[in-house]
């Protein structure tokens, strides 16, 4: 069906000499507006009715403030909430975050274990060579999979093997790019981008002074990643991102996340409790137990957006057909799923 | 005039979920529950908001304000600023685990059409 359908919007750009676009089908978009109109009015009206700018801080936003330099020494109360006040509450939102993490991990995963997010289909394919060796099925189909090949496999088996760099491609060449990392103008100015980001970011977790700490510093870790993937191409982080080694870095995160609240327990006789002496306000161990939560939780959510990430980006083709058309299709003989 | 923050909150909300209620594309759906989740963080950065207000930081008040006076409401409530910081990383992480889905359903049904994908009625 789908290849029916590219053939013809092939044809039919060629018959107009215009991109053909695809229509847009709605599934009924007038029970969709009435309810929809419903929803606005109730919400419109909620809002006329809720504390604007003028309303006085809410009981605990004060409180908040009021105990963070004294009992937590921390000037950032967005910290003394996110890891203190509010501490269970995060310790909650850090395994829903892992939940979400582990979804993306099993609903991503290839039928065969792996080793690296990428590469790891060229593994199989002297044995799919030997099992199954009429792979393909049209010509656009080969090239759909010699394209996939390119994109995931150390060497494309079969078919020129894609530049390292766009270097030494001549400008006003027709896209696709293919070549795994960026052009030298972006090479260099990651270069000099990616340890003044990843310093920025550690050094605002390290000493407390951004609101939410390891969360938004997870997040720059991410950034880091993903600059260093996109313009030096996966064989150069292919040591660092490995499935077996962020796995265990974020399971790691989220027990001493479990030990730092559990020993408030132990020491203090409450869940969350600060169990570690104050430094000196405005040091890296001015908060206690909440620059402990902060690191942490750096861990976990860095880890943790970096694996769900890269196994999306990992995601392979799945090239079986379905057990109906086996029947018709040439060279299919796939048992059911 | 922090109602009109609300009120685009609404709108977005409302956007994202016609979005969901009438696409058929399943990538146009995820981007309409993105939307609605947007609209939460705006509501709360605009529930946060005080007028005259500074931002949550004890180190040094404002010439002529003592930190008392902060904590007493001159500051943006820093409570809801936490809600949207954690929001922001799980919202990253439940839109990915939405995209793998996606692209499992595209696989196996081979389209991207909510309404084709209905192997269970037969």
């Amino acid at each position: 069906l789908t290849r029916v359908s590219i053939d013809e919007g092939r044809a039919l750009s060629h018959a107009t000499g215009r991109e053909a676009t695809e229509r847009q089908p709605l599934h009924r978009p007038w029970v969709g507006a009435l309810l929809v109109a419903g929803v606005a009015a109730a919400f419109g009206a909620a809002m006329a009715g809720i504390p604007r700018e003028h309303a006085p801080l809410p009981l605990i936003a004060r409180y908040a403030l009021e105990i963070a330099i004294p009992q937590w020494k921390l000037t950032e109360p967005v910290n003394e909430i996110v890891y203190g006040t509010r501490g269970f509450d995060t310790f909650g939102e850090t395994f829903l975050l892992l939940a979400a993490v582990i979804s993306v991990v099993v609903i991503t995963r290839p039928r065969e274990p792996r080793r690296g997010y990428f590469g790891e289909s060229a593994a199989g394919a002297r044995e799919q060579r030997q099992d199954d060796p009429e792979i393909g099925f049209d010509a656009t189909e080969d090239e759909a999979r010699l394209a996939e090949r390119r994109e995931q496999d150390e060497q494309a088996s079969g078919g020129t093997e894609p530049a390292r760099t766009p270097d030494a491609t001549p400008l006003g060449t027709p896209s696709p790019e293919t070549a795994e990392a960026m052009t030298i103008v972006v090479r260099t100015a990651i270069r000099v981008v990616l340890p003044i980001l990843a310093v920025a970011g550690l050094y605002l977790v390290a000493w407390g002074f951004s609101p939410g700490g390891g969360f938004p510093g997870g997040a720059v870790v991410l950034g880091v990643l993903l600059l260093a993937y996109a313009s030096f191409g996966r064989r150069k982080i292919s040591k660092v991102i490995r499935p077996d080694l962020i796995e265990t870095l974020e399971l790691a995160g989220a027990a001493l996340i479990i030990m730092t609240e559990l020993l408030g327990l132990v020491f203090r006789g409450s869940f969350s409790a600060n169990w570690l002496p104050l430094a000196q306000m405005l040091t890296p161990l001015s908060g206690g137990v909440a620059q402990l939560f902060s690191a942490t939780e750096l861990l976990e959510v860095g880890t943790g957006l970096t694996i769900a990430v890269f196994a999306l980006l990992g995601m392979s083709h799945d090239w079986a057909r379905d057990a109906d058309s086996d029947t018709t299709d040439r060279g299919g003989g796939k048992q059911g799923k | 005039m922090i109602l009109v923050n609300y009120l685009a909150a609404v709108a977005l909300f409302c956007i994202g979920l016609y979005v969901l209620l009438t696409r058929r594309n399943l990538i146009k759906i995820v981007m309409g529950l993105s939307l609605m989740e947007a609209s939460t963080y705006l509501l709360m950065v605009s529930f946060a908001y005080r007028a005259g207000s500074t931002a949550p930081v004890l180190l040094s008040p404002p010439a002529g304000k003592t930190a008392k006076q902060l904590a007493h409401g001159n500051v943006a409530d820093p409570v809801l600023q936490n809600f949207c910081i954690t929001a922001v990383v799980i919202g990253v992480a439940v839109t990915a685990v939405f995209l793998s889905v996606a692209v499992r359903i595209a696989q196996h049904y081979r389209t991207l059409d909510a309404d084709r994908v209905r192997a269970m009625r037969g």
